[in-house]
């Protein structure tokens, strides 16, 4: 851990004119102080931002508003997230450890970085720490990584559950800097890496996140969020499906899918979805879960895994059809 | 059976007990190793300038600027030679230097700033590569027949049985992950060491610490009461210790090295991989008429270590016609040693698969082929069995468990979306007992000190020291002090190979019997002693005769004596025509997501003959311990070496997955109490490592059972499933 200045700022003004290129936001520092620690992150400036007034969770008429500071485990067990969006708050709750969710934050969850081995590794290359020194999981350890959204520079996955969740669900992310405020669509948000995997996100340096933004979608009540693991709790997905499903009159009218544990990025099906509308069965719209899927030699699994995943959540959701 | 509670559990449960990192001596400064990062060549040379300049940073040795190890005289299951010596790289993750400095970010900071050169060859990292070149070991004879009269060969014996099976099972790198990280804090007064650090045994570590520092044992003190796990890995010592006394000795002052998580996975040894090819022959009836295994260990290079996984086939199941052979595959990796059960967790894996395979083929309830196949001599040289009750285990469990509603027919029950197997294996671990001597000290407050070399690694010994002592004396448990872990105290044994209660138990009774006989002699000879020329006993902890009685505390306050102590040696056992071991019975549901292919384990039974069970509720710990650990074995455990690098892939606890509590159901023990008379009067065999044999086996087993896949590579994880 290299030596750096610390700041705990009031007010979001004061924390963005201290934000700016070798600064890093700290919040629950599950993620932030782990690499520190590593020296896989070696930000100058830390700001801690937990004094600023980030919080919140509100369920307004245009959807769901969750304060970038909220605590993962809080907005699990927020009453309205559970009965309206019970996949967020499953995909909380079947993340990391009850300590973790009790620190970390959503914005720092959004932010999180890769699982990826060699990059946390210092001993070893890896372009999305260090550009352009090479990506040995193409060739090395790669049972963990991504099969969809993957390049030859890249293969990492995006490890966080509940932005799959998010994603699903046509989440925004309200981001403010110095120039001002603007919303992203989290789809949008996360890049593929192609060659510059160490570009993930569309942040500009020194921007926060104020707000996690959900819209309104009634049927998300009927939905569920499966992860598959090797053990069965404490560990990151090898494949995940969040879903939420549209039933009226026997019949599925719309629905949402996503995965996680298999992309680069979350990774929403629309392939699948729009298979369902048309009434395809679940067997046969799961089928096209793994659409461009690109395994290497520890992962190919992933690729039925994933279709399975989500054959697996369309059927807790909606029973097998 | 009384059950006692963990005597130091209070003190574990609040912090007060001291671990090696705990100790912070005055001026103390920390270590911090240097790893290296090719797996095998050599160092070129290793700029140190940016870190000696670092803040706080007091040394910094390297092989270029080394303190002064001799080499090792004796093997210990660790490296071969001490670190820093040579500029030689034979691993990845090998000790290649030693920062030290004021504080341990300091330590660990300036350990980033060093960059080192090599020279570097291609090493030698892939186990199943290295399969077809396998060579005979480094120790042990490459090949055991025992044939019936008449027979010429193993193969002949096989091609005369009706049904035969043949087939090929692998386990992978398993590391042990204490929960403790090996930890050494050492400081020097004049020429005297004291040191604190994490070991299965003080005395393993005055040996070592002799040979390779040039001091006599009489100069070094090493303390370590408590063991937060050690599985195997506690038993060698490893490049920090020497280097952290080796470096308090030159600067003068105390110096503590912690190696972080990701160092002990490398710095400390692993499991080595294994290849056993299982080749059975029966009768119809099931009865065995031959068992072959053709068994192959991975070894690192830096080491001779390595499983002879074949043995157990030689011991577990009764036929005419055995045959075993060892091979090595030498790999470029770190050293490879003992872990929990060595040989024969993983040997009982494919040998209880092959068992449950060749049942399929016959037609057979797995339970009764083994039923079938249960001896009360030692196949290998036909000795009898010292006490064996494997067919109670049997029936006890298989009627606990509800053995007879397993379907012969694999994949057939389920559970909503989850496909249910039921599985079993045998238990088994061997016995011994060894020679240990044991200090009771009896003092005028009424309690007793009971002391000697031996380890508590977290299994309960301290409270079996407690239990006997306070069982010889007549006094109640909480009166009793037992004093492990610390090299002033009389020679007991280390623990390991399931030898602590069979070898230090006896002892402890016997110094209790002198300690008393002592207190006696006081009694009875004392000037003041108010028994004094009378005909006394001790009982219930008080001197009686006379037609009075004394608490032996009241008695050595009115003699105004502090204490009286006795020492007692037990020998090794001297019985030659009886063979040792423990059995039992492992039973087991699995269910399997019929869409997702999870495996995870809903039930589990053991049933246990290893002799008296001096405390169950520690007892049974350690069984439910190693049950778990075998069902990480099974179903999670894989260290994977990179073999293009040498590395190990996922050497840190988030991706070298052991169970978590949510993958563990209740686990049910059940002890038989048989005392093993033949092996000592106190009769107890040990259970540190009987828990993880056959559970594997038993796992897998179910898998089977509830899929129809049998999976012969571990572990079972869920692509293997899909
Ligand atoms: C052992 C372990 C297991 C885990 N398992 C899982 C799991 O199963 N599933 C899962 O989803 N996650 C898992 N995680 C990841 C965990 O969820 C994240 O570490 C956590 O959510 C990060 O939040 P934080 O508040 O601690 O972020 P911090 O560590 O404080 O910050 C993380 C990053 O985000 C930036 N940041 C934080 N807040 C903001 C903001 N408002 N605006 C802009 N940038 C910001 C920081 O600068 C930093 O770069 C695990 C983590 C650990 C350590
Ligand atoms: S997969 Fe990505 S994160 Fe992992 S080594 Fe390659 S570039 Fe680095």
């Amino acid at each position: 851990m290299r030596a750096f200045d610390f700041a705990a700022p009031r007010g979001i003004a004061g924390a963005l004119r201290l934000a700016g290129d070798g600064s890093a936001f700290l919040a629950g520092g599950t993620t932030l102080v782990d690499l520190m620690k590593l020296n896989v992150l070696a930000p100058e400036h830390v700001i801690d931002i937990n004094r600023l007034p980030l919080r919140g969770i509100r369920l307004g008429p245009d959807g769901l508003h969750i304060g970038a500071l909220e605590r993962m485990d809080d907005i699990a067990r927020h009453g309205a997230v559970a009965a309206q969006y019970p996949l967020i708050s499953q995909a909380l709750l079947l993340s990391a450890s009850p300590q973790i969710r009790n620190m970390a934050s959503i914005g720092g969850n959004l932010m999180q970085r890769t699982r990826c081995g060699y990059f946390r590794d210092m001993a070893t290359s890896c372009n999305k720490r260090s550009p352009g020194s090479g990506c040995p999981a193409q060739t090395g350890d790669n049972r963990g990584h991504a099969v969809l959204g993957t390049s030859a520079s890249c293969a990492a996955t995006h490890a966080s559950d509940v932005a799959v969740a998010l994603v699903a669900l046509d989440a925004s992310v309200r981001l403010r800097g110095r120039d001002g405020e603007r919303s992203v669509r989290l789809a949008d948000f996360y890049l593929l890496p192609g060659d510059t995997p160490h570009v993930e996100n569309r942040l500009r340096p020194g921007e926060l996140i104020t707000e996690v933004i959900v819209p309104r979608l009634q049927w998300a009540r009927h939905s569920t969020y499966v992860k598959v693991r090797d053990r069965q709790s404490y560990e990151f997905a090898l494949a995940s499906a969040a879903v939420a499903v549209d039933l009226r009159g026997g019949k599925v009218r719309d629905a949402r899918v996503a995965v996680g544990g298999v992309g680069t990025v979350p990774w929403r099906l629309p392939a699948v979805e729009a298979a369902l509308r048309a009434g395809q069965s679940f067997e046969r719209a799961s089928a096209l879960a793994a659409e461009g899927a690109r395994p290497l030699a520890g992962n190919s699994f992933k690729v039925e895994l994933v279709q399975r995943t989500v054959l697996r959540a369309l059927m807790e959701v909606a029973g097998s059809r | 059976m009384r059950s006692v509670d963990r005597e130091d559990g209070p003190l574990k449960v609040t912090g007060a007990a001291v671990y090696a990192a705990d100790h912070h001596p005055d001026r103390l400064a920390y270590g911090y190793l240097l790893t290296s990062t090719i797996a095998r060549g050599s160092i070129l040379g290793m700029d140190t300038g940016q870190a000696a300049k670092a803040p706080g940073v007091l040394a910094l040795y390297t092989p270029f600027n080394p303190v002064k190890l001799y080499p090792y005289a004796k093997e210990e299951n660790a490296e071969l030679t001490p670190p820093l010596q040579n500029t030689d790289v034979r691993y990845y993750g090998q000790a290649i230097g030693l920062v030290v400095a004021e504080t341990f970010e300091q330590a660990r900071d300036a350990a980033a700033l060093v960059i080192t050169r090599y020279s570097a060859q291609q090493p030698r990292a892939s186990f199943t590569d290295g399969l077809p070149s396998a060579a005979p070991p480094p120790s042990g004879t490459p090949v055991v027949d025992v044939l019936a009269p008449g027979v010429t060969s193993i193969d002949q014996a096989l091609a005369a049985g009706d049904v035969t099976l043949t087939a090929t099972y692998s386990t992978p790198v398993e590391t042990h992950v204490a929960m403790e990280p090996h930890a050494t804090t050492a400081f020097w007064t004049a020429d005297q060491l004291t040191i604190y650090t994490a070991t299965q045994g003080v005395r393993l570590v005055v040996d070592r610490l002799t040979e390779t520092l040039g001091i006599e044992a009489a100069k070094i003190h090493v303390i370590n009461p408590y063991v937060g796990g050690g599985f195997g890995n506690k038993w060698g010592m490893w490049a920090h210790t020497p280097l952290t006394a080796a470096a308090a000795r030159a600067l003068g002052r105390p110096v503590k090295t912690v190696l972080t998580r990701e160092q002990v996975f490398s710095v400390v040894g692993h499991r080595p991989p294994s290849s056993q090819t299982v080749s059975l022959g029966a009768a119809p009836d099931g009865t065995l008429v031959a068992v072959k295994n053709d068994g192959v260990s991975g070894k690192s290079a830096s080491n001779n270590f390595y499983e002879p996984v074949a043995n157990l086939s030689l011991v577990l199941y009764g036929s005419a016609n055995l045959h075993v052979s060892r091979k090595v595959v030498t790999l470029d990796v770190p050293v490879t040693t003992i872990m929990r059960a060595p040989q024969e967790s993983n040997g009982s894996f494919a040998l209880e698969s092959a068992l449950d395979e060749l049942a399929d083929k016959l037609g057979m309830d797995p339970l009764d082929l083994r039923r079938k196949n249960d001896t009360p001599i030692r196949p290998s040289d036909k000795l009898p069995w010292s006490s064996k009750h494997l067919q109670e285990c049997y029936t006890m469990g298989a009627e606990r468990f509800g053995w007879s509603r397993r379907s012969s027919k694999p994949g057939t029950v389920t559970d909503g979306d989850w496909l249910v197997g039921l599985g079993m294996a045998t238990a088994t671990y061997g016995a011994s007992r060894g020679q240990a001597s044991i200090k009771v000290r009896l003092r005028d407050d009424g309690r007793a000190i009971v002391s000697g070399t031996a380890a508590d690694l977290g299994t309960g010994q301290s409270t079996v020291f407690a239990v006997l002592t306070a069982d010889g004396l007549g006094i109640p448990v909480g009166r009793v002090v037992p004093q492990l872990g610390d090299s002033a105290t009389p020679p007991a044994a280390n623990a390991g190979g399931s030898g602590s209660t069979s070898t230090n138990g006896p002892a402890v009774q016997l110094a209790t019997d002198a300690a008393k006989a002592a207190m006696v002699t006081l009694a009875t000879e004392h000037d003041k002693s108010p028994f004094k020329g009378q005909e006394v006993t001790f009982s219930n902890g008080e001197i009686r005769g006379g037609g009075r009685e004394m608490p032996f505390g009241d008695l050595l306050t009115l003699l105004d004596v502090p204490a009286v102590e006795a020492t007692a040696t037990s020998p090794r056992s001297p019985v030659r025509d009886h063979a040792f071991r423990s059995f039992g019975a492992h039973f087991c549901e699995v269910r399997v997501n019929r869409w997702t292919g999870e495996p995870r384990v809903s039930r589990w039974l053991c049933v246990v003959d290893a002799g008296t069970i001096v405390n169950p509720k520690t007892a049974r710990s350690q069984i439910a311990g190693g049950i778990i650990m075998g069902i990480g074995q099974a179903l999670l455990e894989d260290l994977r070496i990179e073999p293009e690098t040498g590395r190990f892939g996922n050497a840190t606890m988030a991706d070298y997955l052991v169970p978590i509590n949510a993958d563990i159901p209740d686990i049910g023990v059940e002890f038989l109490d048989y005392p093993d008379t033949l092996l000592s009067d106190l009769g107890a065999r040990g259970i540190g490592e009987f828990g993880i044999v056959g559970a594997a086996g038993a796992v897998a087993n179910a898998i089977y059972n509830a899929t129809g896949k049998r999976i012969r590579d571990l572990p079972i994880t869920l692509d293997k499933l899909l």
